[in-house]
């Protein structure tokens, strides 16, 4: 029973993976850009989450306001300094991103200073749902459902609107689409900004469940690129299972292995790299 | 006037104009100059913040010492041992630094306090590790901090006697050094006092997600729930404890917390009921706690907390000493420290010869709901307090 409930819970830590690391790869595959800063956002959001409860009272203005601001962030970042390297090496676009998340992380601690902040859970989402002798918290169940949720809206967007049909052309090759009349400049600030936005809303949601700190850029940055190398990078499906794959393998090795449970989710990308280098999805 | 002229008369009258104080330097003393070791960047930084707080509030308050008003530098460890080695190097060499306190990583107080015990420095810590007065101890290095052993006899003892029928217990421990003196020594109080100790879950210092460890600790069904991770590690399992609902089903306990302003970040939704392990504690009724209480809410508008208050105090022992010795010469500065009694923030407190451990009270508090907190910083209420650190055979220090 304790295995089957570890699954159960390894289901939904992959939900919260997979929106963590959803953005970073769909600007990975359209835009061939690395981006460091996404874990920078993704604290972000979470500060966001903080200011506007604080603010209003409620959570949910926070879920609803705090995207768009991050995602308008992230288009300034994109038109003013982010598309003039987009033809450079990666390794620019590491040097670029790694200085605008520092830059975020030391702006956050003027604003709101180096302590940590708790974010309570949203009222009607406080309580545990019990599964024989196992209690669940309401709100990691809201998350999985909203998680689900975004995860089609996503798919939808990319797989069946006009602007998913750019994307997934520029992805392919991106002078094409340009020399289609496609204004690409405009399509990557978008990917950018969704992307982006994505990493925002990740931070708000997982505010409540692990609270936030200046600090936690970097922590969420390792387990997205370990997600997104696992599913293959730029994959939308990949993320996704990646994500679960991730989730599954640090719940059920908390029990069999508990002191191994982080290492085992390395262990794991190693293991799909060396079977298949390009990850589960991923192309050469 | 010639080009020449003007230069040999500009020089002159420059050298002139320097000479008085070059003089004044020369004949008076130089002012004693305490080197605070602060983390003011990095991931620590929240900590050095208020270190840096309490050493200059020592400074500025001390008065005259050694017939001049006393001086403070900060070196910014950045949470780093090797840079904060390579700085303290530079202040030796090039300022003649011999006085230091600070060290938030108990890996760069290791090896500062190595590095100013060979130049014949006086190096005072409130970092956690036990080795600063056991295996690893030396002559220049002291420490204010109580050590895991006290921790433990001071949380685990007084919560289990309050409710000895709470025998089943189960911890979650971060896996390095000091997670595992933590849980050693709860081990082995678990074996005296007959409590069972149903399992323990280790994991990473970089863990953020809890939800698998606190499983496996709910399907034990412990009565009480022991957490041995320090600032981030305690903090997220405590909120994943709470989302899942084990406040209300076991008694949850944090055998070593951050103190104040650690419990400000998580609130009192989630710390109510909790009991917290705990270096000091503003509402402390001490002399020397209540003048730092309101000397602190004078200068800086806020309650001292265990940074601040632990950095105060070293800086404040460390121009004691060098009052006592009337020099900064460091084995004399040593010698004056070695058995000092003194008031302190936690009430009478003595540097121990023996180790340079400082023998002080560590307290058990208990988080506050909402609707009983006086103020905003009112988060908790004091169980018990008392001083615990080994004796006799088990002290491990051998001094070099």
């Amino acid at each position: 029973m304790l295995y089957l409930f570890q699954v159960l819970n390894g289901l939904g830590l992959g939900m919260i993976y997979f929106l963590i690391s959803a953005g970073l790869t769909i600007i990975f595959g359209l835009l061939n850009f690395v981006n460091f800063a996404h874990g920078a956002f993704f604290m972000l959001g979470g500060y966001l989450c903080w200011s506007l409860t604080e603010l209003t009272g409620s959570f949910w203005i926070s879920l609803l306001a705090g995207p768009p601001v991050v995602a308008l962030l992230a288009w300034a970042a994109e038109v003013t300094l982010i598309r003039r390297i987009y033809r450079l090496p990666h390794t620019f676009h590491i040097l670029v991103t790694v200085g605008i998340a520092l830059i975020l992380q030391e702006t956050t601690i003027m604003i709101w200073g180096p302590i940590g902040k708790s974010i309570p859970v949203p009222d009607g989402l406080q309580g545990i749902v019990t599964l024989w002798n196992f209690a669940y918290p309401t709100y990691r169940l809201f998350l999985i459902a909203f998680t689900a949720l975004i995860g089609f809206a996503l798919w939808y967007l990319l797989e069946r609107t006009r602007f998913g049909g750019l994307v997934r052309a520029g992805s392919e090759s991106t002078e094409m689409v340009a020399l289609l009349g496609t204004n690409i400049h405009r399509l990557f600030a978008r990917t950018f900004a969704l992307g982006v936005g994505l990493a925002g809303l990740a931070g708000i949601l997982s505010a409540p469940i692990r609270g936030i700190h200046p600090f936690m850029g970097p922590e969420v940055l390792g387990v997205a690129f370990v997600v997104v190398v696992i599913g293959g990078m730029g994959s939308f499906t990949g993320a996704l299972l990646g994500g679960l794959l991730v989730g599954l393998v640090q719940s059920l090795m908390s029990t069999i292995w508990p002191e191994g449970a982080s290492l085992m989710i390395y262990g794991t990308m190693a293991a799909v790299i060396l079977l298949r280098p390009y990850g589960l999805f991923g192309r050469a | 006037m010639n080009r020449r002229t003007f230069l040999k008369t500009g020089l002159a009258a420059t050298s002139l104009m320097m000479t008085p104080p070059l003089l004044r330097h020369s004949l008076a003393a130089e002012p004693v100059t305490f080197y605070g070791l602060k983390s003011m960047s990095g991931a620590y930084a929240s900590y050095g913040e208020f270190a840096e707080k309490g050493s200059k509030l020592a400074v500025d308050d001390y008065g005259l010492l050694l017939g001049e008003k006393p001086r403070y530098v900060t070196i910014d460890t950045e949470g780093n041992p090797g840079r904060t080695v390579r700085k303290v190097q530079e202040a030796v060499q090039q300022q003649n630094a011999r006085l230091f306190g600070g060290c938030t990583l108990s890996s760069t107080a290791l090896a500062v306090g190595k590095e100013i015990n060979k130049v014949g420095g006086v190096f005072m810590t409130p970092a956690g590790a036990d080795e600063i007065t056991a295996s690893e101890c030396n002559k220049a290095t002291f420490r204010w901090t109580v050590p895991t052993y006290g921790a433990i006899q001071q949380t685990v003892r007084p919560l289990f006697e309050s409710n000895p029928k709470a025998k089943r217990w189960y911890s979650i421990t971060p896996q390095y050094v000091f997670g595992e003196a933590l849980l050693t020594a709860s081990k082995n109080l678990f074996a005296e006092l007959g409590i069972e100790h149903v399992g323990n879950s280790y994991h990473s210092t970089q863990e953020q997600e809890y939800s698998g460890y606190l499983t496996n600790a709910a399907a034990a069904n412990p009565d009480v729930l022991l957490i041995l991770g320090f600032g981030g590690n305690g903090a997220s399992c405590l909120r994943q404890a709470a989302n899942f609902g084990m406040k209300s089903k076991m008694t949850i306990l944090l055998a070593w917390t951050q103190g104040l302003d650690w419990f400000q970040s998580l609130g009192p939704d989630l710390l109510e009921g909790v009991y917290l392990g705990a270096q000091y504690w503003h509402q402390v009724d001490a002399p020397v706690n209540n003048a730092l209480v309101k000397r602190t809410r004078e200068v800086y508008g806020i309650n001292p907390n265990y940074p601040l208050a632990g950095d105060y105090i070293i800086t404040k022992i460390i121009f004691d000493a060098v009052a006592e010795a009337g020099t900064t010469d460091g084995a004399a500065v040593i010698k004056a420290m070695e058995g000092m009694q003194y008031d302190g923030p936690t009430g009478p407190e003595m540097v121990r010869a023996q180790d340079h451990q400082v023998i002080k009270d560590y307290y058990l508090l208990r988080g506050k709901g909402k609707a009983a907190m006086k103020d905003r910083d009112d988060l908790a209420t004091v169980v018990s307090s008392g001083k615990s650190f080994p004796e006799g055979d088990q002290i491990l220090c051998k001094m070099s």
